[in-house]
């Protein structure tokens, strides 16, 4: 009865987008690092911690108001106990996991036993319950209970949630629990050399040496040395304890030194990883970037004209020795293999417009990021240089949306440079930006002014430019010199000549100030 | 300028210019250090395709190359390439000398040899990503103008005597009725010196004159037909 009740609930929950959407909001808020909010719900987090941990410590020295006790222990107390029973919630989902129990049951026709089912669910929450976060939130919860004094202190576990919500102290967890074996390693040495030593001086001095008088003080006398610490509320009289305390003084400085250049290489080792995390991160908040792969000739003299820009950008080389070369050059620069699948992955795809450039000079190489971009997601735009004329069929079935032949441009080039020397030498302005002879598009949805517009109520010659075609579209056709009468529409391009003032002038009119 | 042009080197790039230059009707001389590469630019139709030790001032003296020619230096090898550029400037200083070069400082090395224009590999193919990033329909129309194969051409025009564009204002003149844009002149006048349209200059048209327009193939067909007439005609 009971059983046949909670499955038809279940079922209900499944059908419900509102219950859906919740959950999933909930789950985003509090797990999701890509959502909007949770820098918001972090940020309150931390302040109810800190402002907790704020009130423990005036409490030792002052009477405290009692607004501050109802805050500390119901406000604060309240939304974390919230906040912790909605990760038990999100942990799950309890009614899929009903549902299949019931439809296996009946696939099987076996009877739906509904305890077994609960006692599945109450070992999965239950999973989340003993791990380590779940206990210290749980404990962070317990200094609500005002009668118990001792239960104030629990208040500093407040502190270690601090954990879930700063991103740098995580980082540190991680690159520590990476030497996990080592640091292990070395604690074991520490308590193994700290036990015999303790045992050593307890068996020497306990009835001389009027501090010593039990195992715990020859214990805590044994740290303090090997740490170098050294307090001195406890010292060996004898020659026998002066000698062990000679040789874990040693042995306490080698292994000092051991556990900090553990600790230190540990960073060193993660510090690269680190930054380029960064600096994907602070890509992927743009809406458009460059990946480029690769960093040879090709590239130094591309980002030479592409940093005026300023446009966003990284390079991704396979070489450690290269990608160091491009650091020192000032670009930002991460080691990384462009052509695997995870890496172009870490990148914003859905959102952002990628242009991903395979400048490296195998074709291999250049064909298979190209291909491995284009899996991703197709509106990836690809622009490859291929080495040989015989490739860019390949290239072109790879789906690369332009292939560059260096050697082919630059002999078509030279061939126009000899065979028409005019027509060169104004290519050459126009293309590479000459002031003069600025060529420029306009998009009319950025120039709204030129919507609906006919070709000849705009007065180009006014305004110094040269109308020289629209283009119908990104993939449209392209009117050349396209008839008075010709209407513009919002997908169009205008492609405009004239000096970079006129061309500025004239979006500025028709309402597309910015590019 | 002479038709007649020099070429140096013929491997990969020479050989794709050499069939380049053919098809624009030039008289392609070719000059090699290797003979399998003689050989080749012979099999392929160069008649004039000869093998001399391009170090050698007397043999190049030998083709009796006018002084103002047209020479392109393309050798396989950069040394030689460089070397061979200051040798054709010390012999002949009025030459037209364009050289190929495939890296930073070969360009300097080939420009302080006195090659006339440079051509970066690199350079050149850094500018075209970035022309396809920030300007991709013009670069598609400059390319259809290069390669040949749209209707839409470039091209030089000149004025020719006692025609009706003599001694009118560019500013005057309504190019875009006949099809055809105007984006820059070669005034005579003013030197060799290629002048934007749009770089707001009054500009009085001379017979003489450059035009350099862009159009439809039959429009600037008709008109360069129109220009030869001594009165504009009426309009259509």
């Amino acid at each position: 009865m009971l059983g046949t009740l909670l499955v038809r609930f279940a079922f209900a929950l499944q059908g419900s987008a509102a219950y859906r959407r919740t959950k999933q909001f909930f789950r985003d808020i509090l797990n999701n690092p890509e959502c909007s909010y949770k820098k918001y719900f972090d940020s309150l987090m931390i302040f109810l911690i800190l402002t907790s941990v704020g009130i423990l410590v005036y409490e030792v020295r002052h009477p405290v108001p009692e607004w501050m006790i109802i805050y500390d222990v119901y406000v604060v107390s309240l939304i974390f106990a919230v906040e912790y029973l909605l990760r038990l919630w999100v942990y799950s989902d309890v009614h899929t996991e009903i549902i299949r129990a019931y439809e296996e049951a009946k696939f099987l026709r076996k009877p739906f036993r509904l305890s077994e089912v609960l006692a599945k669910i109450a070992k999965e929450k239950f999973r989340y319950i003993i791990s380590l976060p779940a206990i210290i939130d749980f404990l962070a919860i317990l200094p609500a209970y005002r009668p118990l004094r001792i239960l104030r202190i629990f208040v500093l576990f407040r502190v270690f949630k601090l954990l879930r919500y700063t991103k740098s102290i995580n980082q540190f967890v991680d690159v520590l629990s990476n030497k996990r074996f080592e640091l292990y390693t070395l604690l074991f040495l520490l308590l193994f050399i700290m036990a015999t030593a303790g045992i050593a001086i307890y068996v020497f001095e306990e009835d001389k040496n009027p501090n010593i008088t039990s195992l715990f003080d020859a214990f805590y006398w044994a740290l303090v040395t090997i740490s170098t610490v050294g307090y001195g509320d406890i010292a060996p009289v004898t020659p026998q304890g002066r000698m062990i305390s000679i040789l874990i003084i040693i042995s306490g400085i080698a292994m000092i030194s051991f556990v900090t250049s553990v600790i230190v290489s540990a960073f060193s080792e993660k510090l690269d990883a680190l930054k380029e995390n960064r600096i994907i991160e602070e890509l992927n908040r743009k809406k458009a970037f460059l990946i480029i792969c690769g960093y040879g000739q090709m590239t130094k003299m591309f980002l030479r004209q592409e940093q005026k820009l300023g446009s966003d950008y990284v390079i991704i080389d396979k070489d450690p020795d290269v990608v160091a070369r491009a650091i020192k050059d000032g670009y930002q620069a991460i080691n990384e293999d462009a052509s695997r699948h995870d890496v172009l992955a870490k990148f914003n795809y859905e959102y952002a417009k990628i242009t991903v450039l395979c400048l490296t000079d195998s074709d291999v190489e250049n064909i298979y990021i190209a291909l491995n971009a284009k899996s991703l997601s197709p509106s990836i735009k690809v622009i490859a240089r291929a080495t040989d004329e015989g490739m860019q069929k390949k290239y072109a079935l790879a789906g690369v949306d332009h292939t560059l032949l260096p050697a082919q441009v630059t002999g078509m080039m030279l061939l126009t440079a000899i065979t028409k020397p005019v027509m060169y030498r104004g290519m050459h302005a126009i293309l590479t930006g000459q002031h003069v002879a600025h060529i420029d598009e306009v998009y009319a949805y950025r120039c709204v002014g030129l919507i609906g517009k006919q070709v000849l109520e705009i007065d180009f010659r006014s305004f110094r430019l040269l109308f020289i075609g629209i283009q119908r579209g990104e993939k449209g056709e392209f009117l050349f010199n396209p008839p008075a009468d010709t209407v513009i529409s919002e997908e169009d391009i205008l492609l405009l000549m004239g000096l970079e003032i006129s061309i500025r002038h004239f979006k500025e009119t028709f309402g597309g100030g910015e590019l | 300028m002479s038709k007649r042009v020099y070429l140096f080197g013929y491997g990969k790039q020479g050989h794709a210019l050499a069939e380049g230059l053919r098809r624009e009707v030039f008289e392609v001389v070719i000059i090699e250090t290797d003979p399998h590469y003689v050989e080749a630019a012979k099999a392929a139709g160069f008649e004039e395709s000869y093998l001399i030790d391009v170090t050698q001032d007397s043999q190049i003296e030998a083709l009796h190359i006018t002084p103002d020619a047209t020479m392109v230096c393309v050798m396989e090898d950069e040394h030689l390439n460089v070397f061979l550029t200051l040798s054709l400037r010390a012999l002949y200083p009025e030459a037209t000398i364009f050289a190929i070069s495939s890296s930073i400082h070969m360009t300097q090395k080939l420009k302080m040899a006195g090659a006339s224009r440079v051509i970066d590999l690199y350079h050149v193919s850094a500018n075209r990503i970035h022309n396809i990033l920030t300007k991709p329909v013009a670069t598609k129309l400059l390319d259809s103008f290069i390669s040949n194969d749209s209707d839409i051409s470039f091209r030089e025009i000149a004025i020719p005597e006692g025609s009706w564009l003599h001694g009118k204002m560019a500013e005057e003149v309504d190019f875009s009725a006949y099809g055809v844009l105007l984006l820059g002149l070669v005034d005579l006048e003013l030197g060799n010196k290629f002048i934007f349209i749009t770089s707001g200059v009054a500009h009085k048209l001379d017979s003489g004159d450059i035009l350099v327009c862009i159009g439809y193939n039959e429009d600037l067909d008709r008109f360069e037909s129109i220009i030869k007439l001594s009165t504009e005609p009426k309009k259509i």
